[in-house]
């Protein structure tokens, strides 16, 4: 290339490139930065170049290899110009179709992009919603560049601002259109641009003035500046010749960290071109302005991003900050005035030449104008690279870019600045993003790192991770950072491994603040922000941590124990009996699940199984254990006479009298557990039958009334007794039973109450509460839907009904209208399939608007449908009426998910006593003694607030504990803390290959055509080979707490 | 001159002094460790934070770095000095407990107990001897290496250097190491170590039996001044 002497020979240097460029001709992109590169994106390269030079395409179609486009995830993919068709994870087998199809102008369908929430193929680029909401000002340039080609950035308009710059501004004018724009500082601090270059043009200039690129981009999980180094590093060079004009400075020096080769290289290639091009160097474009540039690379410590390290660095010493004043612009480089911008900052300025200052400050927010390239990434859709306008709300970014949660955990929180930033909790994601919402937040934007976390994320470990690498990455130089990161990160540790008090949380925040009061540089001052901020927003986390000794997040091993078994409720061992099944010791299984669950036949029907959501080999990516199947298949197998019950007298010779008002799960459970320690017990209840809602609620064909009966029959003994038909409020009241020699009084008569449903409603013919239904059919054995039956709900009982409703003779159909989508449902997912494999159907994203009736009878109901709109600040999609997709249903039976309440009317009634309730109407308790406002009464189960059948039978346990501890006169401490596994059970070895490799085994059901009209149990029983596969595939996390032979040796 | 606000007092200056220089011709005391008249102020140590500015801009620098400026606000004792100094102090206290300096350090600032994991370390890194090798004696035979926890001083890859004349000069100023002069052990105090003069830093395994010949005995010059 020959050296261009004027402005005009550059000028037509770039109209003759231009021109021979022919823009109907396809042009294959495949972007190979280092993240494509990492994703294979150099073998499509190969198999992209041969294919072109074997089928001899190279006048047909182009080839042009890019840094990153952004969408790092889908990488390698390859973009179809000038169609911008986009095609994600592109394997090497398909990139000759992709080819051939490009050159007939065509599209392959199946490779295209699925949008994942609506299942779309989408064609474009632009309409994938990862891109659609950006505003890629930076971005898009790297498309349409190969770094490694000066005369593919001159194309497509690079060196234009400068050429402009030089011929037609003088310095002043450059100055002041920066200073116009509002340029701020991307490196994190956001000082305005246009006022330190102001300030360093003011500087004498008999010595030489340094510019500084500052590319030395440390933050984990932070990687804009490499993109754009890769990518298009002319853009930067660009910026700085402009910079270098403007203030008059003399020589300018790219930082680069060691760790970005690829950047070095396409830097170090882009700067032996412009110098040869005789854009850098002395007279430049016959200007008579000089200007040198050469690179620096920094030997990896992240302190040398801050400005004063850097310079030393620079001079060769070691990467250690000192005190400001003087301040680089004044005394920098050699002690020379020294301007340092990030990457970002400097590829900008192009822009606002070519834009004008007035254009890019219009582009977002006064005061924090122009776009900000971020990094997302965590637990979100979608990561990569997204470049936004300043002051756009992170719930923008985190949801409608990102695409919110992955998997069911909800997003809990971001980081933003990396370890030098802090955490914004979810319920502040309408913050705008810009410099100073955040610095007024806690936090900082840093360079546009943004790690979204969720619920699986604990707090205290990320700020323990922050702090390791903050305590490694510390130059040392202040005391207070060195030991002060040394000693956040230990009391942080001690935290997490439950060795942490009160004391340790004050002191941690005490040193905090002190860090960073007293460090010297940014990075001792912000260091402390991962803690202080997750200390401001998530301190109950840490509080969880050193009071309960639990990590609620399931992350930090020593306060989570064995997962399965802390996510129990009653704390069943479950890792040992699965251990059991797969040494075919089933007796030995059943007395584990029996041990703690006194209703192991019933939980393993309609347990909600909290343990499989956290089971290991779910969270860590595979389906977790079908745990509910096994302890089905274990008590299906084993007489339940092999147990027997505890009796550990407590009392002597007294009986103490404990009055049990309802015979449901919770109240059963108290019962049985304080007749063991030998109190006697008197059961009330208001039916002719025990089980509560475990009998009037849950479908037959789910739970047997014999499994149910007979379980129940297990659990009663000479010390109970029992009073059916006996209501509380006309046949007994509370004070009654105290003064009748009761000692103490557990009431658990759950929530019978469906309130909420306007009275005008309930009184068509027709419409009925849900759980006024369930309870006909299964106390009174009459189904009351008839003829066509709409179900209004997406809870398990709304499911329960219509399944129950299906089996109903005179039922017609059975439609079940839920306002949100399928995965909204709180429903399991199984549950709905059967659901529909029974003929039930879903409509799903339908409300229902009014409800029809004529001459006091139902008739229909009008329904409207809606589509999902964007996320919401809080993480929802928002749902968007379709016009004109009213229409009317025809009903003859509706039945209705309204809430349940407990009947507190019968406490109060006849009653001198006055019981403290809840807001909503339940019966206020201590959380850990369960004891109510009364001396004497303690509550349980849904009267305190609706739960789960295996909370139920928790809460029973825990208040037999409790009341037991009040009869003795001591005061009942609950066990705080996580059970660690006691008992050591050798591994199974010979299966040990197989495991992990198979899918979940299902629970086989019956026939659908055997469950129409009757209510015969759905599920059946594993088979002993399925049990024990499923068993084989656990991963023994208890065996995480014992030490093998040789160490303990 | 400068002329600038020192703990409320209007007072004024030569120009290039540092505010510690300032508070200790005005007699407002500082305490500082890595500090040492003859050596280049370096900040290393932090306890001789004070506080600058006013309202929302206040903020804490060190005074040994700090030049004064015209119109500065400067407070040597407020809350928040006393509190970070008091933080200091402790963390000194964690990693160092044997040294006599920094008990007397927290005994002077009342502070009675510290709160962390006890550390028993030779060194607290504040560079004195570094500074006293290469600007007194320049030698430049010690310096820093690593960085965060694993900074240390010490010669480059640990290999005795030929810069090193053996004068003595790091351990004269080492704050950390002078309670082997003044041991609860008197039959100690004087074990011949002044007869080795291998700075410790050179050669580690001899640290251990390194006593101070130093006269007068900086500790207790240093007692004397608080």
């Amino acid at each position: 290339m020959e050296r261009l002497t004027s402005v005009e020979e550059f000028r037509t240097l770039q109209s003759r490139v231009i021109a021979a460029l022919d823009p109907t001709v396809p042009t294959i992109v495949i972007p190979a930065g280092t993240c494509g590169q990492a994703s294979g994106a150099s073998d499509l390269i190969r198999v992209a170049k041969r294919y072109l030079l074997e089928k001899r395409l190279t006048d047909k179609v182009r080839l042009r290899i890019t840094g990153c486009h952004g969408f790092c995830e889908m990488e390698p993919s390859v973009l179809i110009e000038p169609q911008k068709t986009f095609y994600p994870r592109v394997s090497m087998r398909d990139v000759s179709r992709i080819i051939d199809a490009a050159v007939e102008g065509k599209v392959i369908e199946e490779l295209l992009f699925v949008d994942p929430t609506t299942g779309e193929r989408i064609r474009k680029q632009s309409d994938i919603p990862f891109f659609k909401k950006q505003f890629r000002l930076l971005m898009e340039r790297n498309e349409r560049v190969d770094p490694r080609r000066i005369l593919d950035y001159i194309e497509s308009g690079g060196y234009t601002a400068l050429a402009e710059v030089l011929a037609e501004r003088d310095p002043e004018w450059v100055v002041s259109e920066v200073k116009a724009s509002g340029l701020r500082g991307r490196g994190g601090a956001g000082f305005p641009t246009g006022i330190k270059w102001e300030m360093l043009a003011k500087q004498p200039s008999d010595k030489g003035k340094f510019i500084v690129c500052n590319a030395d981009e440390g933050d984990p999980g932070a990687y804009m500046d490499r993109s754009i180094l890769e990518g298009n590093p002319h853009s930067i060079i660009e910026g700085m010749i402009i910079g270098a004009f403007a203030t008059g400075a003399t020589d300018g020096i790219i930082y680069v960290c060691c760790e970005f080769p690829l950047a070095i290289k396409h830097i170090g290639m882009a700067l032996e071109q412009a110098y040869e091009l005789g854009l850098l160097g002395e007279n430049i474009l016959g200007a008579g302005f000089s200007f040198n540039m050469t690179m620096v690379k920094g030997a990896g410590a992240f302190v040398c991003g801050e400005e004063t390290a850097m310079i030393h660095s620079i001079e060769g010493y070691t990467g250690e900050p000192r005190q400001r004043p003087p301040f680089p612009i004044q005394k920098g480089i050699n002690g020379k005035p020294t301007a340092i911008n990030n990457v970002e900052t400097w590829a900008n300025i192009p822009i606002i030449i070519r834009d004008g200052a007035k254009a890019y400050a219009s582009i977002g927010t006064p005061n924090n104008s122009g776009t900000k390239i971020f990094s997302l990434v965590g637990k979100v859709k979608h990561t990569g690279l997204v470049e936004m306008p300043m002051g756009t709300t992170i719930g923008e970014i985190v949801y409608n870019v990102g695409g919110g949660a992955v998997g069911n955990s909800e997003i809990k929180a971001v980081q933003t600045g990396g370890p030098s930033g802090g955490c914004i909790p979810a319920s502040s994601f309408d913050l705008p993003v810009d410099y100073d919402t955040l610095a007024k937040f806690g936090s900082i934007m840093g360079s546009g790192g943004m790690i979204v976390m969720d619920e699986d994320t604990c707090m205290v470990d990320v700020a323990k991770y922050f702090m390791n690498f903050l305590k490694n990455e510390s130059c040392g130089k202040c005391f207070t950072c060195r030991k002060g990161t040394q000693r956040m990160y230990e009391l942080l540790e001690d935290i997490t491994l439950g060795a942490g008090t009160p004391e340790s949380i004050a002191l941690l925040e005490e040193l905090a603040y002190v860090v960073k009061d007293t460090t010297m540089c940014g990075l001792g001052q912000s260091a402390s922000n991962s803690v202080l901020s997750s200390l401001r927003h998530f301190r109950n986390e840490y509080e969880q941590h050193v009071v309960e000794g639990k990590c609620p997040s399931y992350v930090c091993k020593d306060l989570v124990g064995v997962p399965c078994q802390t996510a129990c409720p009653v704390g069943t061992e479950i890792w040992r009996y699965i251990a059991q099944i797969e040494h075919k010791n089933y007796v030995d299984a059943y007395k584990t699940i029996r041990e703690s669950n006194p209703f192991p036949s019933v939980c393993a029907r309609v347990c909600n199984h909290p343990c499989e959501d956290r089971c290991k080999s779910g969270t860590s990516g595979g389906q977790p254990i079908n745990i509910r199947a096994l302890t089905r298949f274990v008590t299906d197998n084993v007489d339940p006479g092999v147990y027997k019950p505890v009796i550990e007298p407590q009392f002597g010779d007294k009986h103490p009298q404990v009055a049990v008002v309802g015979g449901g799960p919770a109240g059963l459970t108290a019962a049985h557990y304080l007749s063991l320690k030998g109190c006697k017990v008197t059961i009330f209840e208001q039916e002719s039958e025990l089980g509560g809602m475990l009998l009037s609620v849950i479908p037959e064909y789910k739970l047997p009334g014999e499994v149910l009966k007979s379980e129940i029959a297990s659990l009663l003994n000479d010390n109970i007794t029992l009073k059916y038909g006996t209501v509380l409020g006309r046949d007994i009241t509370v004070d009654g039973l105290l003064k009748d020699n009761f000692d103490a009084v557990f009431l658990s008569f759950g929530a019978h109450n469906s309130s909420g449903l306007q009275s005008d409603i309930k009184d068509i013919q027709g419409v009925y509460p849900l759980l006024d239904y369930v309870k006909s059919v299964n106390l009174r054995g009459e189904n009351l839907a008839i003829g066509k039956v709409g179900i209004i709900g997406g809870s398990v009982s709304a499911i329960d009904a219509a399944r129950t409703a299906i089996r109903s003779a005179k039922a017609e159909s059975v439609t079940v209208f839920y306002q949100g989508t399928r995965e909204d449902m709180l429903a399991a997912k199984d549950e709905i399939d059967a659901a529909i494999e029974e003929g039930v159907s879903i409509e799903t994203l339908v409300s229902v608007e009014e409800i029809l009736s004529q001459d006091g009878k139902l008739a229909g109901a009008r329904i409207v449908k809606s589509r999902l709109g964007d996320f919401d600040s809080d993480g929802r999609r928002r749902l968007k009426p379709i016009a004109g997709s009213e229409q009317k249903v025809d009903l003859d039976t509706l039945i209705i998910t309204a809430s349940e309440s407990p009947d507190v009317e019968c406490l109060l009634s006849n009653s001198h006593l006055s019981i403290d309730l809840n807001a909503d109407g339940t019966i206020k308790v201590d959380v850990g003694t369960l004891a109510a406002s009364i001396p004497g009464v303690f509550a349980g189960g849904d009267i305190t607030g609706q739960v789960s059948v295996i909370d139920a039978i928790a809460a029973g346990k825990r208040a037999a504990e409790s009341i037991s501890c009040y009869l003795q006169g001591k005061v009942y401490k609950p066990s705080t803390g996580i059970q660690l596994p006691q008992v050591f059970i050798e591994p199974n070895r010979s299966e040990e290959d197989a495991s992990g490799q198979s899918a979940r085994v299902k629970l086989p059901k019956i026939d659908v055509s055997e469950r129409r009209g009757n209510f015969k149990e759905v599920e059946i029983s594993l088979t002993p080979e399925n049990a024990l596969k499923e068993a084989g595939r656990c991963l023994r996390c208890d065996l995480d707490f014992f030490k093998c032979k040789e160490c303990q040796e | 001159m400068v002329n600038f606000v020192l703990n409320g007092l209007p007072v004024s200056v030569e120009k290039g002094s540092t505010i510690l220089e300032a508070a200790q011709f005005y007699g407002f005391p500082i305490p500082t460790l890595c500090h040492m008249e003859g050596l280049s102020p370096y900040g290393a140590c932090r306890l001789c934070v004070v506080e600058i500015g006013e309202g929302p801009r206040a903020k804490l620098v060190t005074s040994c770095t700090y030049p004064v400026e015209e119109g500065l606000k400067v407070r040597t004792a407020s809350e928040r000095v006393i509190k970070a100094r008091r933080m200091v102090i402790e963390l000194l206290l964690a990693s160092c407990p044997q040294s006599k300096t920094i008990q007397d350090l927290a005994s002077a600032h009342g502070v009675r107990q510290q709160r962390f994991r006890q550390e028993y370390e030779d060194c607290i890194l504040c560079g004195r001897c570094i500074r006293m090798c290469k600007e007194q004696m320049m030698a430049k035979a010690i310096g820093f290496r690593g960085r965060g926890e694993g900074r240390s001083i010490g010669t480059p890859f640990d290999m005795k250097s030929e810069q090193c004349r053996q004068c003595g000069g790091c351990i004269y100023v080492c704050p950390a190491c002078q309670l082997r002069c003044t041991y609860t052990e008197p039959e100690k105090a004087v074990c011949g170590g002044c007869a080795n003069l291998t700075p410790p830093c050179v050669e580690k395994d001899s640290f251990d039996d390194m006593m101070c010949y130093m006269n007068p005995c900086v500790a207790c010059e240093i007692k004397k001044d608080l």
